[in-house]
C-alpha cells in the first residue's frame, strides 16, 4: 500500500516504523475473517484492514484524529488474531501501538473518559493503590445502582476476597529450590495478580521449586507496562519497563538468571517485546534485549526443563482456553496442553480458539458491551465441550471467563501443581469433581449431547473409527 | 436510480434496516480485488438470514429490475474477491448470517451446511465431536467457505478432493424466485431421507447447473465427510531438474489409475514450494524480469528442495500397516534414479512439505498464503488449465507456460495436482498492482496463457472473475447459446450475477 509521509514526518522513528508497516499491508483482507470485532460488527472500520487505513490516514495527516477514528481504534483488543491469518505478516501489533500513542498525544477525550483511563493507568500497576482501590470498590459495589455508568463494568469485575489459606499466599522474595538447585529464575509477580489471585503465583512457585528452580522476585520489578502501553501511554509504559529491566539486570549480573518467567500471558507478550519498547533508549536498549531474550512463559519453561510423572495424576476433563496473547502472539500452544496431558488430565480444545474472551487488558472495562458479547460467546463455546474445569494461562481471561461461564476456571499452573502434590486449586475446593475413568471418557462424550444439532448415534458404538481400515 | 431506492426500501422491510448496508467504507471494500482491473463497487450489500429472506430479495430484484451478486464467505483471493461481476450490482452476502452447520450425521458421515460455514468452523465442530470425521481442506486459508469453494469446483488433495463431487443434494433459489431441492431432495415432502446420501436420483441431475454459473443461489448443501483414519503417513520425492516433470507424470499415473495411492499427487515446482517463506531476492533488488535459474538453484539449495516436489499420502490402520505401501511407492519412484525420498517424519519439519501433509489430513492451514508476498504487492491471479496425465504433453505445456511467464517478466509459480487421467495446473501470478507497468504485464501474461493454451486444445477449469468473458469467448457458439437459453429459463429477468462466468441473457450486453 502506498503511503504519503513527508520527509520531516519520516525523520521521527515511530512514524518511519509505522510507514514501513503500512507499506507492507496489501488489503487482502484475510485478517478480517479472524477479527472478533469484525465478526461481531461487520463494520469495515472495525477490522484490522480498516484500522490500518484509519491509522495511515491519521498519521499522514499528523493532526488529531476524528472521534470516529478513535472509536474504531479503541475497539481493537490487540488480540492479534489478525496476525495469524495475514498472508504477508503485517506487524499490526506495533502499528496499533503507534496509533494509540498518537491518539493519546493529539486527541482530547471527553473528561470522564480521560479520568477513567488515567485512573486505570495509574492505580492498577501500583499494588498499594490498587489494594486501596479494591477496598473502595467493594464498598461502592453495594451502591452499584448509583454509580456512574462508566464505573459499573469495573465493579462487575471485582474479585472475591483473597483466600486466607497460607498455601495461597506469597510472603517471600526468594524461594530456594527443593533439593538440588539446577536453575535460577526470576518470576514476574505482576501488578493485579498478586492482589486478586496470589494463589496463582503460589502454585507457580511450588511447581518451579519442586523441579529444581530457585525463584527470585526482586522488589523493584513491578508492573510490566502493558496496561499503559495499550492505552497509548508510552512514557508510563517505558518507565515501568525500565524499572523491570534494571531489577532483572541486577539479578542477572549478581546471582545469574536462566530465565525470566511470566505466568500472565498478556504481560509475557510485553516483556518478550521489551527490546522493541526500549529501542533507541541509550541506557536501556541493550539491557532490554538481554532481558527479553530470556523471557519465557512458565509453561514453555516447564516443558524445557522437563517434569517427571505426576504423583497424583488428575483424571478430569479440562478444556484449555488459549489466551489470545499466548496463542496468537507468543505462539505457545503445545506446552500447556502437553503438560496438562502428562499430569493426567483429559484435554479438549475450544471451538473458535482464535477468538479473544474479551478481557484484553482493560478492554472489559473500557468496552464493556463488546467484552460482554465476547465473554458470552467464549462461555458458550466452552460449554459445548462439556468440561469439568477450564484452564487458561492469563489472569485476565480467568477473571473475564469467570464472569460468564459456570464452569470453574483456573490457571494452568494450578492444575499442574495439584497433580504434583500441591493443594487443590482455590476455585475447585468447593466443587466436587468426579474422576473420569479412562474407558468411560469416550462413552461419556458419546452420550452427552445438549447441542441443538441432530446427531444420529447408536449409544453402543463407542469406537473412534467410523470405517474399517 | 428510482428502482434501486424502491428495491432497497423493499428489502429493508423484509430484512430489517441494519442488514442493508450502503456505508461508503463497505462498498469500497467489497469492490476491491487483487486482479489487474479496476475495483468494482456494489451499490449495496445485503445480509439475509434464511432461504426465505433470499427468496424475498430475489423477488424484489425481479420486481424492480435490480442485478444481484450473491457471495458466500471467505476471501476468494486471486479470483475476484467479493467484487460483483459488474459495478453497481447488489452484493447478497450469504456468509455473514447464514452460517449454520445444520446437521452432522455421524453414521452416514455427511454435514448439511449453509453458505457461511468455513473450513475452520466445520473443523472445530468435528473436533468437538471427537475428531472422527475429516474436512477436505484446500490451499486457501481456514476461513474460506466450504460451499463457495465447492460451487466454484474447487478442490482438496485427499480422497475427497472433488469438493463439488462430494456435495450431495442442495437447495437452490432460482432467479425467478422459486426454490428447488436437487437429487433425492426433490421429493415433495418435508421429511427427506436420502437427500444427502444418494446421488442416484430420478431425472436429470440439475446440481451441475449451479456450479460455476449464475443460474441460482445455493442456500444449503449436503457435503460428504471422510472418516478420520487411525493413521496417515505421507511420502515425498524431490526431483532436481525442470525437465523431470515428464517422468514424474508417467510415474504418478499408474499409481492413480489403480488408486493404489488414495490421495492426489501434489507436484509443486520450486517456487510454489518455497514462495510461502521467501521473497524474490532479485525482485527486491529491482529486477523486473523472471527470477534467474541461478537464484532458483540457490533457493533450492537453501531449503533442501528441488525443481519439483512430489507429495502423496496413505491412510490406514497404523503406521506399521502403511509402511509396506510407502515402500512400494518408494521403489516405484526411485527406479528413475532422480527421485530423492523424504519420509513423513522428516517432512513434518520442512514447511513446504508440512503444508502438503496438512492439506491431505484435513487440516485447514494458512501456510500457503505467504506466496502472495513472493513479489510484494497486492496483485494475485490464478491461471488454472490442466494436462492429460501424459508426460510428454505435460512437459510441452510446462515449457509453453514457462516461456510465456518469462516473456512478461513474471515468475513461474506452479503446482500440478494429479489424479489418474488429468492434472490441474495451479499457475500463480503475483505482482505489484501499484506498478502500472507490471500490472499490465500480469494481465497480458494471463491473456496470452489463455490464448496459447486454448490454441493447443486446453481450456481452464476455473477463472478469475475479470477473465470470464475472455474464457467464454473461447467456447463454441452453440454452448454459449445453450448457457444463455438456460439463463433465460431459470432467471428470465437476469437478476442473478449477470455477466458472471460470461453468462448473460440472450441479447444482453
Amino acid at each position: 500500500m502506498k503511503t504519503h509521509f513527508t520527509q520531516t514526518q519520516l525523520a521521527e522513528p515511530q512514524i518511519a516504523e509505522a510507514a514501513d508497516i503500512l507499506q507492507s499491508c496489501q488489503h487482502f483482507g484475510f485478517c478480517t475473517s479472524g477479527c472478533p470485532t469484525y465478526v461481531l460488527l461487520h463494520d469495515e472500520n472495525d477490522g484490522p484492514r480498516g484500522r490500518i487505513d484509519l491509522i495511515k490516514e491519521m498519521l499522514e495527516s499528523g493532526g488529531a484524529p476524528s472521534s470516529k477514528t478513535v472509536k474504531h481504534l479503541d475497539r481493537c483488543m490487540s488480540c492479534m488474531s489478525c496476525m495469524g491469518t495475514c498472508a504477508v505478516k503485517v506487524d499490526y501489533m506495533h502499528l496499533i501501538d503507534v496509533g494509540r500513542a498518537h491518539i493519546e498525544k493529539t486527541y482530547r477525550r471527553p473528561l470522564a473518559e480521560r479520568l477513567l483511563r488515567s485512573a486505570l493507568g495509574f492505580v492498577l500497576p501500583r499494588r498499594n493503590l490498587f489494594k486501596s482501590a479494591l477496598s473502595l470498590g467493594r464498598i461502592a459495589a453495594r451502591f452499584g445502582r448509583w454509580m456512574p455508568p462508566a464505573v459499573r463494568p469495573l465493579l462487575e469485575l471485582l474479585p472475591p476476597p483473597r483466600s486466607s489459606d497460607p498455601a495461597d499466599a506469597v510472603g517471600q522474595r526468594n524461594y530456594p529450590a527443593v533439593g538440588v538447585r539446577r536453575w535460577r529464575v526470576a518470576l514476574l509477580e505482576g501488578c493485579v495478580q498478586p492482589e486478586i489471585a496470589p494463589h496463582i503465583n503460589a502454585a507457580t512457585i511450588r511447581m518451579l521449586t519442586r523441579f529444581g528452580c530457585e525463584v527470585v522476585m526482586p522488589e523493584a520489578a513491578g508492573c510490566c507496562g502493558s496496561l499503559n502501553l495499550h492505552m497509548g501511554k508510552q512514557e508510563a509504559a517505558r518507565s515501568f519497563a525500565r524499572a523491570n529491566v534494571a531489577a532483572w539486570l541486577n539479578e542477572l549480573d549478581q546471582g545469574g538468571l536462566d530465565a525470566i518467567l511470566v505466568n500472565a500471558s498478556g504481560c509475557g507478550t510485553t516483556v518478550k517485546d521489551y527490546g522493541h519498547l526500549l529501542k533507541g533508549d541509550p541506557d536501556f536498549e541493550q539491557g532490554a534485549q538481554r532481558v527479553a531474550a530470556i523471557a519465557v512463559d512458565v509453561c514453555e519453561w516447564l516443558m524445557r526443563i522437563g517434569v517427571s510423572a505426576p504423583t497424583t495424576p488428575r483424571r478430569h476433563k479440562v478444556t484449555y482456553h488459549d489466551a489470545c496473547s499466548l496463542r496468537n502472539v507468543q505462539k505457545v500452544t503445545q506446552p500447556p496442553r502437553a503438560l496438562l496431558l502428562k499430569a493426567g488430565y483429559f484435554v479438549s480444545d475450544v471451538p473458535e480458539a482464535h477468538f479473544c474472551c474479551g478481557s484484553a487488558g482493560t478492554y472489559n472495562m473500557l468496552q464493556p458491551d463488546l467484552a460482554r458479547q465476547l465473554g458470552q460467546r467464549k462461555a458458550a463455546n466452552l460449554a459445548s465441550t462439556h468440561p469439568q474445569i477450564v484452564a487458561a494461562g492469563n489472569i485476565g481471561c480467568i477473571t473475564q471467563i469467570g464472569l460468564h461461564s459456570p464452569t470453574p476456571i483456573v490457571h494452568t499452573v494450578e492444575l499442574l501443581d495439584w497433580a504434583y502434590g500441591g493443594p487443590a486449586p482455590l476455585a475447585l475446593r468447593t466443587v466436587s469433581l468426579e474422576e473420569i475413568a479412562i474407558d468411560k471418557e469416550a462413552h461419556d462424550e458419546a452420550v452427552a449431547s445438549s447441542s441443538e444439532q441432530p446427531i444420529h448415534f447408536y449409544p453402543g458404538n463407542t469406537s473412534k473409527d467410523m470405517g474399517v481400515w | 436510480m428510482k428502482n434501486i431506492q424502491n428495491f432497497l426500501a423493499q428489502v429493508r422491510s423484509d430484512l430489517g434496516d441494519q442488514w442493508v448496508d450502503q456505508r461508503p467504507e463497505t462498498l469500497v471494500r467489497y469492490g476491491e480485488h487483487t486482479l489487474p482491473g479496476q475495483a468494482r463497487a456494489p451499490s449495496a450489500v445485503l445480509f439475509p438470514e434464511s432461504t426465505a429472506q433470499v427468496v424475498a430479495i430475489v423477488k424484489a430484484a425481479n420486481e424492480f429490475g435490480i442485478a444481484l451478486y450473491p457471495i458466500s464467505t471467505g476471501n476468494n483471493i486471486g479470483l475476484g474477491s467479493r467484487a460483483p461481476a459488474r459495478a453497481g450490482q447488489v452484493v447478497v452476502d450469504l456468509g455473514y448470517r447464514m452460517n449454520r452447520i445444520r446437521e452432522i450425521n455421524e453414521e452416514t458421515c455427511y454435514a448439511e451446511l449453509e453458505p457461511g460455514v468455513s473450513f475452520q468452523m466445520l473443523r472445530d465442530e468435528l473436533r468437538r465431536r471427537g475428531d472422527k470425521l475429516m474436512v477436505s481442506a484446500t490451499s486457501g486459508p481456514p476461513h474460506g467457505g466450504i460451499i463457495g469453494n465447492a460451487m466454484d469446483r474447487g478442490a482438496g488433495y485427499g480422497p475427497y478432493f472433488d469438493h463439488f463431487g462430494m456435495t450431495c443434494g442442495m437447495e437452490v433459489v432460482l432467479g425467478n424466485g422459486e426454490v428447488i431441492r436437487t437429487g433425492d431432495g426433490s421429493l415433495d415432502t418435508e421429511s427427506l431421507v436420502n437427500w444427502h446420501v444418494s446421488k442416484f436420483s430420478f431425472g436429470p441431475a440439475l446440481d451441475g447447473l449451479f456450479a460455476q454459473s449464475n443460474f441460482g443461489i445455493v442456500t444449503r448443501v449436503g457435503v460428504w465427510l471422510m472418516p478420520r483414519p487411525p493413521a496417515s503417513r505421507s511420502f515425498h520425492f524431490v526431483f532436481p531438474d525442470d525437465e523431470d516433470l515428464a517422468e514424474i507424470i508417467e510415474l504418478c499415473r499408474p499409481m492413480k489409475l489403480s488408486n493404489f495411492v488414495p490421495s492426489l499427487f501434489r507436484i509443486a515446482n520450486d517456487l510454489y514450494a518455497m514462495a510461502p517463506d521467501e521473497r524474490n531476492p532479485e525482485y527486491l533488488e529491482g529486477s523486473r524480469q523472471s527470477i534467474s535459474g541461478t537464484a532458483r538453484k540457490a533457493l533450492q539449495g537453501k531449503h533442501g528442495l528441488g525443481a519439483w516436489q512430489v507429495s502423496g499420502m496413505f491412510y490406514g490402520a497404523s503406521a506399521a500397516a502403511i509402511e509396506p505401501l510407502v515402500a512400494r511407492v518408494r521403489g516405484h519412484f526411485e527406479r528413475s534414479g532422480k527421485a530423492r525420498y523424504i519420509g513423513h517424519d522428516e517432512a513434518l519439519d520442512i514447511p513446504a512439505l508440512r503444508i502438503a501433509i496438512d492439506s491431505m489430513s484435513g487440516e485447514p492451514s494458512a501456510g500457503e498464503l505467504g506466496m502472495l508476498q513472493w513479489r510484494p504487492g497486492s496483485g494475485n491471479s490464478w491461471f488454472l488449465p490442466g494436462t492429460p496425465m501424459v508426460g510428454s504433453q505435460a512437459m510441452e505445456l510446462d515449457r509453453l507456460g514457462r516461456a510465456i511467464y518469462e516473456k512478461h517478466g513474471m515468475d513461474y509459480v506452479v503446482m500440478h495436482v494429479a489424479s489418474a487421467r488429468f492434472a490441474r495446473g495451479l499457475h500463480v501470478l503475483v505482482w505489484n498492482k501499484d506498478d502500472a507497468g507490471e500490472n499490465a504485464r500480469a494481465d497480458a501474461c494471463y491473456r496470452e496463457l489463455t490464448l496459447e493454451f486454448s490454441k493447443r486444445g486446453i481450456g481452464v477449469g476455473r477463472a478469475p472473475a475479470d477473465y470470464a468473458d475472455l474464457h467464454m469467448e473461447q467456447m463454441m457458439p452453440s454452448l454459449r447459446r445453450a448457457c444463455q437459453a438456460i439463463k433465460q429459463a431459470l432467471d428470465p429477468n437476469g437478476v442473478i450475477s449477470p455477466g458472471k462466468y460470461g453468462i448473460d441473457l440472450p441479447g444482453a450486453k
